[in-house]
């Protein structure tokens, strides 16, 4: 079995990707590959003040500066979640050969994966209002930036863009819920062009969150970042990026597996998201040449993960991206950065066989029973 | 999938806890006879407020409702997604063995997740610094644990989707719901939404200054605005043939549904984006204007909803308006599960045959322009066949649904 069918590929025609690796593809997939991160601030931007939990690495976008990417109006009422969803967003259209036209504004969309939204901005408003004079005294501009729709519509906003505008909270799956979910609303018709990826925000509240809830295991570190990817449907041929493809994304599978029944039965449900991707995309576990691992940090999940992998490549052992142990738990990101470091793999023009292993997957467990498997294809010819 | 023909999809099961009713009879009835559900604010210390009131769920017991899920250790809103699922789930006649076993997943809508969580972690955090915020507590505060709840209390093994589409995510999740069935990547779909009151939520709509002193009263020329409320809705999809195999009652079909995205204002509805979501949730049904019978209405009560809303039918359906009412009347704004009940009292009023009211109208806002029925009252006993379900929200995110009578 080999190729997809025309009628369920979706294209990857742009991405970006800003992380504590900086912001680009090209520095993602180095840091990667050489497990090092360039120097960063201990979180110190981030942490805005407020104390650090001890003993975990705080690993932050270094030296975030949104206005370099957005210009510095309106800024201010902005969560970093929204900002960072924002510059990603920035840099995936900086990256298309040449920008879409004013009459493809309708059919594109805007589709992100972010569990909570910026929890900051959450809990700062909330505490607002117990400390305002009056309860209700609270910021006007910052109330719709509690919604977990704040980023999604924020990048709408900037471009007009009017089509389909989703927000999915996954949890660790985020962003292959918003992968997902994007391929349909293309497959289905209901958008021609969509921007869809994923965001985290690392500040005080996630951070005390996590150390207090002891999921992050022996290695604490922590995370944030953001990757947009431009995804169309194979036959828009008429496109500003017509022809050109980054990857296919040929299958999105997710799936869920209530944690009463015991974590092998979470790796059983990890394993037939792959087998389902696989089949839909028409591969093979041996063609597969590398897997762009999850971010599960948890005592125990990634060991559930690689289970869950192991059983559905069948004894077939594909290169392994290891993306979390160089950026920290990253969370709702961590799906779209995994997927920007696999891209940024390829651009990076690692070796290729005779059409065997020109294959990529992306496989996700979150803390709650859900997985999730994407299946990428290299593009045959280059350019 | 895309070989084969689109498959019909049904609405066999339907779930509700609303501060009007617990289970669709309670709250069917309570939407007849136009009864509001409306007290004052327990969920929070709403001294120094200047409005006080809200539509809260005041005897929800979630053990008497849920089999399988631990409530101790899930939020509030998680709470209402799986009692209202399980709810939905006995009232379409599913056994929970069989529809394990079936392709069966959930999509569910939210505004603000489990912002009851973040309300009790910021009082932490206030009273003991940072540092001092319980961990078992914050590993509930991620929306996507509403999905989750609804998968883990029925041991669904398909996908558990949340969707943050704020106001009309309910409809997003409907919407989703209906493409994966219909495609043929799933089978059965819980679809719904769930949100909470609390405290951040009702201070920012009373900064707005919408939020109404008594009860919610749209489309009223005397209206004061929103009332912030809570619940939870749920809505078994299903493929027609799965349904017609299992003898299920079929409440309703989904038509289809549109998504527009205004890309204006944060806060502002815009007519043209509200307009064009009609015209492709129309599209998507295949339908025209003169077949809808009734707008189950976004219907907040804020002069810029109403006014905008209208204007936007009217723009798309001219001179005949079909009769146009809002069930927040009685239930107040419940957020990501607004246009879920909204979805509830749809598929009710095609399976029953009545109109559900506005109920607190009492002088239709002239500026709203002539013969506009909006319901006033009680329902009004009618055999609408196809009915359009309105959600909208900040962020300009637009949702519509279409519904029709089974036939």
């Amino acid at each position: 079995m080999s190729g997809t069918t025309e009628s369920t590929a979706v294209r990857i025609t742009g991405y970006g990707v800003i992380s504590a690796a900086g912001a680009g593809g090209k520095v993602l997939y180095e840091a990667v590959r050489s497990g090092t991160l360039p120097p960063g601030d201990g979180g110190a931007q981030a942490l805005d003040g407020q104390p650090a939990p001890p003993g975990v690495r705080l690993l932050s976008v270094p030296d975030f500066a949104p206005r370099e990417y957005l210009g510095r109006k309106g800024l201010s009422a902005l969560s970093r979640t929204t900002t960072l969803s924002m510059v990603a967003a920035e840099l995936a259209l900086a990256g298309l050969p040449e920008p879409g036209g004013p009459e493809e504004r309708a059919d594109t969309g805007v589709v992100l994966g972010t569990s909570t939204g910026s929890a900051r901005a959450f809990a700062e408003f909330f505490r607002e209002s117990y400390e305002a004079e009056r309860p209700y005294l609270v910021s006007p501009a910052l109330f719709p930036g509690l919604l977990l729709n704040h980023g999604a519509s924020q990048v709408a906003m900037r471009h007009s863009f009017t089509g389909p505008n989703a927000s999915l909270a996954g949890g660790q799956i985020s962003a292959l819920s918003a992968l997902r979910y994007a391929r349909n609303a293309l497959l289905t018709g209901r958008a021609a062009r969509l921007l869809t990826g994923a965001v985290e925000e690392l500040g005080a509240h996630t951070a005390w969150a996590w150390h207090r809830g002891g999921a992050l295991g022996e290695r604490p570190a922590l995370g944030e970042g953001s990757a947009v990817f431009v995804v169309e449907t194979a036959g828009g041929g008429t496109g500003p990026a017509a022809g050109r493809s980054l990857a296919e994304l040929t299958a999105c599978e997710v799936a869920f597996s209530p944690l009463d029944e015991g974590p092998d039965a979470v790796a059983a449900a990890l394993a037939r998201c792959v087998e389902d991707a696989l089949r839909v995309g028409g591969a093979e576990p041996g063609d597969i040449g590398v897997v762009s691992a999850g971010a599960s940090s948890g005592p125990g999940w990634s060991a559930v993960e690689a289970r869950g992998r192991r059983r559905a490549l069948a004894g077939h052992t594909p290169e392994v991206l290891r993306v979390q142990e160089v950026l920290g738990e990253t969370y709702s990101a961590s799906g779209a950065l995994q997927l920007a470091a696999l891209i940024a793999h390829w651009e990076d023009g690692a070796s290729r066989s005779d059409g065997r292993a020109d294959w990529g997957l992306v496989t996700s467990v979150g803390h709650d029973g859900s997985v999730g498997a994407a299946l990428l294809r290299r593009p045959s010819a280059a350019g | 999938m895309s070989e084969l023909a689109p498959r019909r999809v049904a609405v066999t099961g339907l779930g509700a806890v609303s501060s009007i009713g617990i289970g669709i009879e309670a709250f069917t009835a309570a939407v007849r006879e136009g009864r509001d559900g409306v007290t004052d604010i327990q969920s929070f210390d709403s001294t120094g407020f200047r409005h006080t009131r809200a539509g809260e769920v005041h005897d929800f017991r979630p053990r008497d409702h849920l089999e399988r899920l631990p409530a101790e250790k899930w939020g509030r809103s998680s709470q209402f997604a799986a009692a209202a699922a399980r709810l939905a789930v006995r009232d379409a006649g599913w056994d929970a063995d069989g529809l394990s076993a079936s392709r069966a997943g959930s999509a569910m809508g939210t505004t603000n997740g489990e912002a009851r969580v973040f309300q009790e972690l910021t009082e932490q955090w206030m009273a003991q610094g940072i540092d001092g915020i319980d961990g078992d507590l914050a590993a509930r505060a991620s929306a996507d644990r509403i999905a989750a709840a609804v998968n883990t209390e029925l041991g669904l093994r398909g996908e558990a989707q949340t969707f943050g589409t704020a106001c009309s995510a309910s409809n997003y999740a409907i919407g989703y719901g209906f493409d994966l069935i219909r495609g043929g990547a799933a089978d059965v779909m819980i679809a719904g939404g769930a949100d909470a009151v609390n405290r951040a939520t009702h201070a920012g709509f009373h900064r707005l200054g919408a939020i109404a002193p008594d009860l919610c009263r749209p489309f009223d020329e005397d209206r004061g605005g929103i009332m912030t409320a809570e619940g939870g809705a749920a809505l078994v999809l299903e493929s027609w043939d799965s349904a017609v195999s299992r003898g299920a009652r079929i409440y309703a079909e989904v038509l289809g549904y549109g998504l527009t995205c205004d890309a204006k204002h944060p806060t502002q509805p815009d007519r043209d984006g509200i307009a064009e979501c009609i015209r492709r949730a129309h599209r998507d049904a295949g339908v025209e204007p003169d077949e809808i019978d009734y707008v189950c209405a976004h219907g907040t009560g804020t002069a810029a909803n109403d006014s905008t809303e209208v204007a936007a039918v009217r723009e798309v359906f001219g001179d005949r308006i079909p009769p146009i009412s809002s069930i927040k009347s009685m239930l107040g704004h419940t957020m990501g599960a607004a246009s879920g009940f909204g979805a509830l009292a749809c598929c009710m009023a095609l399976y029953e045959g009545f109109l559900p009211p506005t109920a607190t109208v009492r002088s239709v806002d002239p500026a709203l322009g002539p013969d506009l029925d909006c319901v006033p009252g009680r329902a009004r006993p009618a055999r609408p066949r196809i009915v359009e379900n309105h959600g909208f929200a900040f962020g300009g995110n637009n949702a519509i649904v279409m519904l029709g009578r089974p036939a």
